[in-house]
Protein backbone atom coordinates (compact mmCIF):
# COMPACT_ATOMS: atom_id res chain seq x y z
CA UNK A 1 0.00 0.00 0.00
CA UNK A 2 0.74 3.80 -0.95
CA UNK A 3 0.95 6.04 1.93
CA UNK A 4 1.63 9.27 3.48
CA UNK A 5 3.44 8.39 6.84
CA UNK A 6 6.56 8.75 5.41
CA UNK A 7 6.51 12.40 4.31
CA UNK A 8 5.00 13.22 8.34
CA UNK A 9 6.80 15.80 10.22
CA UNK A 10 8.86 16.87 6.80
CA UNK A 11 8.82 19.85 4.33
CA UNK A 12 6.58 18.88 0.86
CA UNK A 13 5.09 20.53 -1.58
CA UNK A 14 1.56 19.97 -2.97
CA UNK A 15 0.32 20.89 -6.43
CA UNK A 16 -3.47 21.30 -6.48
CA UNK A 17 -6.19 20.75 -8.86
CA UNK A 18 -6.29 24.62 -9.56
CA UNK A 19 -2.69 24.92 -10.06
CA UNK A 20 -1.99 26.45 -6.31
CA UNK A 21 1.55 25.48 -5.42
CA UNK A 22 2.02 25.28 -1.52
CA UNK A 23 4.76 24.01 0.50
CA UNK A 24 4.47 23.15 4.21
CA UNK A 25 5.47 20.93 6.85
CA UNK A 26 3.08 17.63 7.02
CA UNK A 27 1.33 17.16 10.31
CA UNK A 28 -1.16 14.88 9.61
CA UNK A 29 -2.95 13.15 6.94
CA UNK A 30 -5.51 10.33 6.50
CA UNK A 31 -7.43 7.43 4.53
CA UNK A 32 -8.96 10.32 1.83
CA UNK A 33 -5.17 12.14 1.71
CA UNK A 34 -6.62 15.38 2.96
CA UNK A 35 -3.24 16.70 4.10
CA UNK A 36 -2.44 18.80 7.37
CA UNK A 37 -0.13 21.67 6.51
CA UNK A 38 1.68 24.01 9.40
CA UNK A 39 3.79 26.88 8.44
CA UNK A 40 2.17 26.71 4.98
CA UNK A 41 3.48 28.92 2.54
CA UNK A 42 1.41 29.43 -0.87
CA UNK A 43 4.64 29.75 -4.05
CA UNK A 44 2.64 32.05 -6.77
CA UNK A 45 4.68 31.79 -10.05
CA UNK A 46 5.02 34.92 -12.55
CA UNK A 47 7.00 35.58 -15.45
CA UNK A 48 8.01 39.11 -14.43
CA UNK A 49 8.07 38.94 -10.61
CA UNK A 50 9.82 35.54 -9.91
CA UNK A 51 8.12 33.75 -7.41
CA UNK A 52 6.84 34.93 -4.42
CA UNK A 53 5.84 32.79 -1.12
CA UNK A 54 2.65 33.71 1.02
CA UNK A 55 2.32 32.99 4.25
CA UNK A 56 -0.45 30.61 4.94
CA UNK A 57 -0.10 29.43 8.18
CA UNK A 58 -1.91 26.05 9.58
CA UNK A 59 -4.08 24.50 6.90
CA UNK A 60 -6.25 21.49 5.73
CA UNK A 61 -5.77 20.17 2.41
CA UNK A 62 -9.09 18.10 0.88
CA UNK A 63 -7.62 15.47 -0.80
CA UNK A 64 -9.69 15.29 -3.76
CA UNK A 65 -7.86 18.79 -4.96
CA UNK A 66 -4.35 17.35 -4.88
CA UNK A 67 -2.88 16.57 -7.19
CA UNK A 68 0.85 16.13 -6.12
CA UNK A 69 2.60 15.40 -2.97
CA UNK A 70 6.27 15.78 -2.84
CA UNK A 71 9.20 15.83 -0.18
CA UNK A 72 11.40 18.98 -0.10
CA UNK A 73 14.69 18.55 0.02
CA UNK A 74 15.81 21.43 2.51
CA UNK A 75 19.76 21.86 1.67
CA UNK A 76 18.45 22.33 -1.92
CA UNK A 77 15.75 24.33 -1.10
CA UNK A 78 17.00 27.06 0.78
CA UNK A 79 19.81 27.09 -1.77
CA UNK A 80 17.62 28.09 -4.46
CA UNK A 81 17.29 32.56 -4.73
CA UNK A 82 13.63 32.45 -5.79
CA UNK A 83 13.10 35.49 -6.62
CA UNK A 84 15.01 34.64 -9.52
CA UNK A 85 13.36 32.49 -10.99
CA UNK A 86 10.67 33.37 -13.88
CA UNK A 87 8.13 30.77 -14.84
CA UNK A 88 4.52 30.42 -15.62
CA UNK A 89 2.07 29.86 -13.09
CA UNK A 90 0.53 26.24 -13.47
CA UNK A 91 -2.99 25.85 -15.26
CA UNK A 92 -5.65 24.83 -13.34
CA UNK A 93 -7.31 21.44 -14.50
CA UNK A 94 -10.87 22.13 -15.65
CA UNK A 95 -13.72 19.32 -16.34
CA UNK B 1 -2.80 13.42 13.50
CA UNK B 2 -5.80 13.16 11.46
CA UNK B 3 -7.65 16.12 9.46
CA UNK B 4 -10.77 15.55 11.07
CA UNK B 5 -9.77 15.36 14.63
CA UNK B 6 -7.62 18.99 13.78
CA UNK B 7 -11.33 20.26 12.48
CA UNK B 8 -12.99 18.75 15.29
CA UNK B 9 -10.78 20.59 17.62
CA UNK B 10 -11.32 24.02 15.66
CA UNK B 11 -15.02 24.29 16.98
CA UNK B 12 -15.70 28.09 17.81
CA UNK B 13 -12.52 29.34 16.61
CA UNK B 14 -12.50 31.21 13.48
CA UNK B 15 -11.47 29.82 10.07
CA UNK B 16 -11.46 30.31 6.31
CA UNK B 17 -13.15 27.70 3.93
CA UNK B 18 -12.60 28.09 0.44
CA UNK B 19 -15.23 25.94 -2.03
CA UNK B 20 -13.67 24.11 -4.99
CA UNK B 21 -15.70 27.26 -7.34
CA UNK B 22 -12.95 29.57 -5.37
CA UNK B 23 -15.77 31.06 -3.05
CA UNK B 24 -14.58 31.81 0.32
CA UNK B 25 -16.39 31.87 4.01
CA UNK B 26 -14.86 33.12 6.87
CA UNK B 27 -16.08 32.70 10.51
CA UNK B 28 -16.41 31.02 13.46
CA UNK B 29 -16.96 26.93 13.52
CA UNK B 30 -20.39 25.69 14.79
CA UNK B 31 -19.97 21.80 13.95
CA UNK B 32 -18.75 19.72 11.58
CA UNK B 33 -18.75 16.16 10.71
CA UNK B 34 -16.21 13.12 9.43
CA UNK B 35 -17.58 14.06 5.67
CA UNK B 36 -16.52 17.42 6.76
CA UNK B 37 -19.58 18.99 6.51
CA UNK B 38 -19.59 22.11 8.80
CA UNK B 39 -21.63 24.85 10.07
CA UNK B 40 -20.25 28.64 10.49
CA UNK B 41 -21.69 31.38 12.19
CA UNK B 42 -21.30 34.89 11.44
CA UNK B 43 -19.87 34.74 7.97
CA UNK B 44 -18.45 36.60 5.65
CA UNK B 45 -18.95 34.69 2.41
CA UNK B 46 -16.54 36.23 -0.72
CA UNK B 47 -17.40 35.64 -4.40
CA UNK B 48 -14.74 33.59 -6.32
CA UNK B 49 -13.27 37.06 -7.85
CA UNK B 50 -13.59 38.90 -4.51
CA UNK B 51 -15.63 41.49 -6.03
CA UNK B 52 -18.56 41.17 -3.94
CA UNK B 53 -19.45 40.39 -0.09
CA UNK B 54 -22.18 39.01 1.42
CA UNK B 55 -22.51 38.47 5.15
CA UNK B 56 -24.58 35.41 6.15
CA UNK B 57 -25.62 34.79 10.10
CA UNK B 58 -25.26 31.31 10.06
CA UNK B 59 -24.60 28.90 6.58
CA UNK B 60 -24.23 25.07 6.21
CA UNK B 61 -21.32 24.37 3.76
CA UNK B 62 -20.97 20.54 2.09
CA UNK B 63 -17.98 18.70 2.80
CA UNK B 64 -17.39 17.71 -0.85
CA UNK B 65 -17.49 21.18 -2.47
CA UNK B 66 -14.34 22.17 -0.37
CA UNK B 67 -11.10 22.61 -1.34
CA UNK B 68 -9.40 23.98 2.03
CA UNK B 69 -9.84 24.98 5.23
CA UNK B 70 -7.30 28.08 6.96
CA UNK B 71 -7.67 27.65 10.80
CA UNK B 72 -5.77 29.77 13.35
CA UNK B 73 -2.19 28.18 14.37
CA UNK B 74 -2.20 28.10 17.75
CA UNK B 75 -4.97 24.82 16.92
CA UNK B 76 -1.85 22.10 16.05
CA UNK B 77 -0.35 22.73 19.76
CA UNK B 78 -3.28 22.20 21.53
CA UNK B 79 -4.28 18.99 19.20
CA UNK B 80 -0.88 17.39 20.19
CA UNK B 81 -1.02 18.43 24.04
CA UNK B 82 -4.88 16.93 24.03
CA UNK B 83 -3.41 13.39 21.95
CA UNK B 84 0.03 13.59 24.50
CA UNK B 85 -2.55 13.68 27.50
CA UNK B 86 -5.30 11.15 26.05
CA UNK B 87 -2.12 8.73 24.94
CA UNK B 88 -0.79 9.07 29.01
CA UNK B 89 -4.41 8.47 30.55
CA UNK B 90 -4.41 5.25 28.44
CA UNK B 91 -1.18 4.21 29.17
CA UNK B 92 -1.92 4.73 32.99
CA UNK B 93 -4.70 2.98 33.07
CA UNK B 94 -3.86 -0.03 31.06
CA UNK B 95 0.02 -0.51 32.29
CA UNK B 96 1.78 -0.57 35.76
CA UNK B 97 0.67 -3.00 38.11
CA UNK B 98 -3.25 -2.12 38.03
CA UNK B 99 -4.12 -5.62 36.19
CA UNK B 100 -2.70 -7.72 33.52
CA UNK B 101 -6.27 -7.56 31.78
CA UNK B 102 -6.52 -4.13 31.06
CA UNK B 103 -8.29 -1.41 32.55
CA UNK B 104 -11.23 -3.95 32.78
CA UNK B 105 -11.08 -5.88 36.10
CA UNK B 106 -10.12 -9.60 34.80
CA UNK B 107 -12.77 -10.68 37.30
CA UNK B 108 -15.87 -8.95 35.28
CA UNK B 109 -13.84 -10.71 32.06
CA UNK B 110 -13.71 -13.67 33.07
CA UNK B 111 -18.11 -13.24 34.46
CA UNK B 112 -18.49 -11.78 30.56
CA UNK B 113 -16.54 -14.64 29.36
CA UNK B 114 -18.60 -17.24 31.08
CA UNK B 115 -21.56 -15.63 29.76
CA UNK B 116 -20.66 -15.54 25.87
CA UNK B 117 -21.77 -18.53 23.94
CA UNK B 118 -18.27 -19.76 24.32
CA UNK B 119 -18.34 -19.45 27.77
CA UNK B 120 -20.69 -23.09 28.87
CA UNK B 121 -18.06 -25.06 26.51
CA UNK B 122 -15.63 -26.83 28.18
CA UNK B 123 -12.92 -24.89 27.14
CA UNK B 124 -14.95 -21.81 28.13
CA UNK B 125 -15.23 -23.21 31.59
CA UNK B 126 -11.24 -23.73 31.62
CA UNK B 127 -9.97 -20.08 29.88
CA UNK B 128 -12.41 -18.70 32.91
CA UNK B 129 -10.74 -20.58 35.63
CA UNK B 130 -7.41 -19.00 34.45
CA UNK B 131 -8.46 -15.88 34.36
CA UNK B 132 -9.54 -15.98 37.88
CA UNK B 133 -6.67 -17.87 38.81
CA UNK B 134 -4.63 -15.17 37.61
CA UNK B 135 -5.93 -12.98 38.82
CA UNK B 136 -5.53 -14.37 42.12
CA UNK B 137 -2.00 -14.32 41.66
CA UNK B 138 -2.00 -10.39 41.33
Amino acid sequence: MSSLQGYVDRRVLLILQDGRVIVGTMAGFDQKSNVVLSDSKERTFSEDDGVQEVPLGLYLVKGDQIVLIGEIDEAIDSSIDLASIRAEPIASIHY
Amino acid sequence: MLPLSLLNAAQNKPMLVELKNGETFNGHLVNCDNFMNITLREVFQTSPDADRFWKVKECYIRGSTIKYIRVPDTLLDAVKDEQNRAREMGRSARGGNVSRGGAYPSFFLAFHFRLSPWGSSKAGVIACRVIIQKQRRL
